[in-house]
């Protein structure tokens, strides 16, 4: 098929926001049935220039074209009329809505009944004919993530979208639901539809792309093909100097037990017990990587460790001494250190200032207080040497700390948790939303912290970190710990089946 | 619930407060008017609108006819009892010769308040408690007198022998009333049935209402109701042709061919001795009842409908009663 | 108790519940479409009050029941333009706006029933409309086909705003809006011309819901509505969003109001236990809220206001 006119083309696209310049000169196109690849850190002008793609924003500079005309997108209807689509990171669905329901809602309605059985033949149709599997019939709140997803393509393809921007997609997906988007995403494709896919996942873009475009600072750093490039070359162009992906992990010599955790159940916000009788031990000088899809009881598994969640049965240890049921400052005295999944909601307190997050967990007791005054002199010289040490990027001790990137908060709940000498460090889902460089940062001390003896758990929905950190890789599927293995036997795949449940098709070679 | 425009007459009254210190302080001594016929001015606080054919609307009348008042201010709907409060305040801080605080729920209020102005007369009910205050006056009706007069004139008047009553909450005036209703039926008539209903709330409208149809339901063809929400009874009493009794204030209006009589409270026939005291210099301190004997309370009777023999039941019943004869109360 | 049980009280007791239960019914079933758009109106009662005196006055002046309904619930539209543009349009804070309106009713209601007609004046409404053929048949006729013809379009509105909610094209737009007014959004719906909508029947209902009190009732008063519109809203929870649930939780109040009046005119509570069975209703319907809210969650986005950008 040669077709002369791209599908999109973004024409030196400038947006200024007061302070910031989000895209700066961009050139982006898409041929039709192309698939091309966009890839940038949070913050890199990505977000900023889908929006103008679909009109919520209006470009300082520059021309949005599709099929060669200017695009004329000013509303989301707009955007639906001229056939582009976007598959949210967070999905616009309708949880108590049908499926078909989902797919009719904001068609042009053929009347003032509602009838939706039309809507479902349709639905079937293009099921067959992508291999994406929805049942018309079934409520949105009924399914799983991955089907939520082909829900919002069927979405897309029923309003015969001619350009489809995917944001983040693979985020929520086990390996083997992102090789059956994959499948799905190569069939439009080969159908002509142009597809944006914006990741900052290096092996997924390589796989999938025909072509990639690198973002950063807002500005294009450049543009290249898969067969052109490699993992190593795309992380540079994105962070814009050398970066190491996979840590070094010298030796591994554990020693004692530090956490054991048995037969746990603890339940989840419904009632329903989110963890089922959980099993494992770290050891001193060891760091374990549970991987497993959101929502499967690891963030019950963390809270309940950090004590922040009710045990419904079974006990945990650290360092021998039992903790189960105990409040988080006792859990904290036995040795642990706690680096929480949401950082914002439960690692500080956002309108404190960046000593104040740092001090938060010791300020009561020496050398930072006596008789409940606070000593600010020992508070400020003790916070320097930390924001030094750990890399914190803050313009002052007294900046408050929302202001900070997640990298740089992250980086500052590190330091304040290592900072107590801990036994074990429970480190969840430690580098979501952070970049790249502070991502490598947060990994190179995690090795450290467990080569100098700590047990360190590491709880991950991101495979890649799992298997570049750990000495040993559990997976945790419905509640249970399904399998523990050493990372040597740990590959993607195995990992992969075992995550999506598939345990007995795992230990087949 | 009862949050309304009281607060904008709360702010009037503020606001006119201000104004008239800063008239004083511009003006020559600032005297408050004080005696004189010219200057005797009144403040009425009152729970509901001053217009409900009933409680409320039976001081303002009673002040209305009044002799020697210049002046009458009247802060109704004060539901809310710290409301009423602060507007007794600001009355008796304006210099009024005589604020009334017309509720029994104002009683610990006007208690608080009095004694900061020794020189203001303050005058509340339906009570007989002055709390040993020079300054306070308490008055009541003694409801239950005219209650037992339309009590036996309904007791004459009934085909089905059932005759049903709707109250308010079974306290002060509205127990009165009632209990006097029910001992003047069923003692002037044998095997006569009162269905006493208290619905338990002074302003649910439609609940007095469904009251009324239960009544009805029930076989009753005369009813009779104490308290502002039995308008909507009154309604459900015409539509289906039974009598009504009213009291409190003369409800004929609300139903030019049902109401049979009322009674009617006439207050000013204690406030005027009251107001008369005052201008002597006499603040009160005393107790006052209103009865069928002093006039304070009549019997009011609708022309427009035919009492026949009962009218004259009614008017022995008030002579036997005011020459104390009979026995009213509970 | 026998007073109490036989088929006279029985079948009075019924139709009491059901004129009881019509305002509750009226100001419940507009209150649900909004809340199922994401819009609470917490100015329902106030609402109510505007419609009510406005259908009063109608009809005092005019003698027309007809054009006093109308009134009400002209009134009720005009309300509900008003609480659009300050809780769709200007995205102010739902729950304060929403007492604003009630107190705005509330007392404006108060102060031009105290200007415009002072003393209470009794009006005619429509009188009870006997469906011919079924108000015939003993007991039951007189249980369910004996009243006002206002009762009947209450009753009916049931099916009506189901099948609005459900089986059109609109209600599936506000059903949408409820829960992700961003998903809604993002497909071409208008969100704000969704909760115009909604806001205009909910508020149009309210004004009716208030026409009908006054009518019924054939009087105004001050604060007449007694904070009906406020148990309407909670029969919306009670109802769990869903029209039939909020005609049940009607029926449920008004039939235990009904029962409770019956047994205090027969005479088979006593004084002492008069207050407490006056509690009854209130009491049931907040213990059925309980349990019910622990089953059934509300629409996600209610109460709250929307904008693209955010």
């Amino acid at each position: 098929m040669i077709v002369d006119t791209p599908l999109l083309e973004l024409n030196g696209i400038t947006k200024r926001f007061p302070g910031v310049l989000a895209n700066d000169d961009v050139y982006f196109d898409v041929a039709v049935g192309e698939i091309h690849a966009l890839l940038g850190e949070n913050g890199a002008g990505k977000s900023t220039l889908m929006k103008v793609l679909h009109g919520l924003y209006r470009p300082d500079q520059g021309e949005v074209r599709l099929h060669g005309r200017s695009s004329g997108i000013t509303t989301p209807a707009d955007a639906i009329e001229a056939g582009v689509a976007m598959v949210h990171q967070h999905f616009m669905l309708v949880p108590t809505l049908t499926v078909a329901e989902n797919v009719a809602l904001g068609l042009a309605p053929s009347g003032f009944i509602l009838d939706t059985s039309e809507v479902a033949e349709r639905i079937r149709d293009l099921s067959s004919r992508y291999g994406l599997h929805v049942d018309p019939s079934a409520h949105v709140w009924q399914l799983a993530v991955g089907e939520r997803q082909r829900v919002e393509i069927v979405k897309a393809l029923y309003r015969d979208c001619r350009l489809l921007v995917l944001d983040e997609p693979t985020a929520v997906l086990t390996p083997i639901e992102v090789e059956e988007l994959f499948v799905i995403l190569r069939t439009m494709a080969a159908d002509g539809v142009g597809l944006i896919f914006i990741s900052h996942k290096l092996g997924e873009v390589l796989s999938l792309a025909d072509r990639i475009t690198v973002m950063r600072d807002g500005r294009v750093t450049g543009e290249t093909t898969p067969s052109e490039t490699n993992k190593a070359e795309l992380a540079d162009m994105m962070v814009g100097r050398e970066v190491q992906l996979a840590p070094d992990r010298p030796g591994f010599e554990p020693g004692e037990v530090r956490l054991a955790v048995k037969d746990l159940r603890v339940a989840g916000d419904r009632g329903v017990d989110a963890v089922r009788g959980c099993n494992f031990e770290v050891r001193s000088g060891e760091l374990l990587g549970i991987a497993g899809v959101s929502g499967n009881g690891q963030r019950e598994l963390a809270e309940a460790i950090a004590g922040l969640r009710p045990v419904v049965d079974g006990d945990i240890k650290i360092d021998g001494a039992e903790v189960t049921g105990r409040h988080p400052s006792e859990v904290r005295a036995a040795g642990l250190a706690y680096v929480p999944e949401e950082r914002m909601r439960d690692g500080v307190v956002g309108e404190f200032s960046v000593a104040e997050n740092l001090i938060l967990v010791a300020h009561d007791s020496e050398p930072f207080s006596r008789r409940g005054i606070l000593r600010l002199g020992k508070i400020v010289e003790r916070c320097r040497e930390l924001v030094e040490r750990f890399d914190v990027k803050t313009p002052t001790l007294e900046t408050t700390t929302a202001t900070l990137s997640g990298g740089n908060i992250q980086k500052l709940i590190l330091a304040r948790e290592l900072s107590g000498q801990p036994k074990v460090l429970l480190a969840a889902q430690p580098t979501r939303g952070v970049d790249i460089g502070a991502a490598e940062y947060i990994h190179r001390r995690l090795i450290e912290e467990r080569s100098a003896g700590n047990a360190i758990l590491v709880i991950s929905e991101d495979l890649d970190e799992v298997l570049a950190l750990s000495d040993r890789v559990a997976v945790m599927f419905e509640g249970r710990i399904v399998a523990v293995m050493d990372v040597a036997e740990a590959t993607v795949e195995r990992v992969g089946l075992l995550m999506a449940g598939s345990g007995i098709l795992a230990e087949v070679p | 619930m009862q949050v309304r425009k009281n607060r904008k007459f709360l702010g009037l009254v503020v606001l006119s407060a201000v104004l008239g210190l800063l008239a004083g302080a511009c003006g020559s001594d600032g005297e408050v008017a004080t005696g004189g016929d010219d200057g005797f001015r009144i403040a009425i606080v009152a729970p509901s609108a001053s217009n409900d054919l009933a409680f409320s609307q039976s001081i303002v009348d009673g002040v209305g006819a009044l002799t020697g008042v210049s002046a009458v201010d009247v802060t109704d709907g004060t539901f809310i009892v710290d409301d009423a409060a602060a507007a007794i305040r600001a009355y008796a801080g304006e210099g009024y010769d005589l604020v009334i605080a017309h509720g029994s729920q104002y009683g610990g209020s006007l208690q608080e308040i009095a004694p900061d102005f020794p020189d203001v007369a303050f005058a509340w009910g339906t009570s007989a408690d002055t709390f040993g205050l020079p300054n306070v006056s308490a008055y009541t009706a003694a409801s239950d007198q005219g209650g037992y007069v339309m009590g036996a004139m309904a007791a004459s008047m009934t085909s089905t022998g059932i005759i049903g009553v709707i109250g308010p909450i079974a306290v002060g005036d509205a127990k009165l009333y009632v209990d006097g209703f029910v001992n003047g039926a069923t003692e002037s008539v044998t095997g006569i049935t009162v269905n006493v209903n208290y619905i338990e709330s002074f302003s649910d409208v439609a609940l007095a209402a469904e009251a009324a149809q239960g009544h009805v339901a029930n076989g009753a063809d005369i009813l009779t109701g104490t308290a502002q929400m039995v308008v909507g009874a009154t309604g459900v009493a015409a539509e289906h042709g039974a009598k009504w009794f009213g009291t409190q204030s003369n409800q004929t209006a609300l139903g030019p061919d049902i109401v049979v009589a009322s009674q009617v409270y006439k207050w000013e026939v204690v406030l005027q001795g009251l107001v008369n005291g005052i201008k002597q210099g006499d603040l009160g301190g005393e107790s006052h009842t209103i009865t069928l004997e002093n006039g304070g309370l009549a019997i009011e009777f609708n022309e427009g409908v035919d009492a026949g023999h009962a009218r004259k039941i009614g008017e022995k019943a008030v002579k036997d009663i005011s020459a104390g004869f009979t026995e009213t109360g509970a | 108790m026998n007073e109490f049980f036989t088929v006279a009280s029985l079948v009075f007791v019924v139709g009491s519940g059901i004129r009881l239960a019509t305002p509750f019914l009226l100001a419940g079933l507009g209150e649900t479409i909004g809340q199922r758009s994401g819009v609470l109106n917490l100015g329902v009662d106030g609402v109510m009050l505007l419609g009510a005196f406005g259908a009063y006055w109608t009809i005092l002046e005019t003698r027309s029941p007809i054009a006093g309904i109308l009134v009400g619930i002209a009134v009720g539209l005009v309300m509900g333009l008003i609480y659009g543009v300050i809780t769709v349009s200007l995205r102010a804070e739902q729950g304060i706006s929403g007492i604003g309106i009630f107190l705005f009713g509330l007392g404006i209601s108060d102060l031009l029933f105290q200007k415009k007609v002072g003393t209470p004046m009794p009006i005619r409404g429509f009188g009870d409309l006997h469906l011919p053929l079924l108000a015939d048949i003993p007991k039951v006729g007189e249980m369910f086909f004996q009243h006002s013809v206002l009762v009947y379009i209450a009753f009916l509105l049931v099916p009506v705003v189901a099948f609005f909610l459900n089986h059109t094209t609109f209600g599936l737009n506000v059903r949408a809006v409820g829960e992700n007014p961003a998903a809604a959004d993002s497909l071409g719906v208008s969100v704000l011309r969704v909760r115009y909508t909604t806001i205009l029947l909910a508020n149009g209902l309210a004004g009716l819901a208030g026409a009908v009190l006054a009518a019924e009732l054939g009087i105004f008063q001050q604060n007449l509505t007694n904070g009906q519109g406020f148990i309407a809203i909670a029969l919306v929870y009670f109802g769990a969003w869903r029209p039939i649930g909020v005609m049940g939780g009607a029926l449920l109040f008004g039939m235990v109001s009904a029962t409770v009046l019956q047994w205090k005119t027969l005479g088979l509570v006593s004084g002492a236990a008069s207050s407490l069975t006056a509690m009854a209703p209130a009491v049931l319907t907040i213990l059925a809220l309980v349990a019910i809210s622990r089953t059934v969650g509300q629409p996600a986005a209610l109460t709250r206001p929307f904008d693209r950008g955010q």
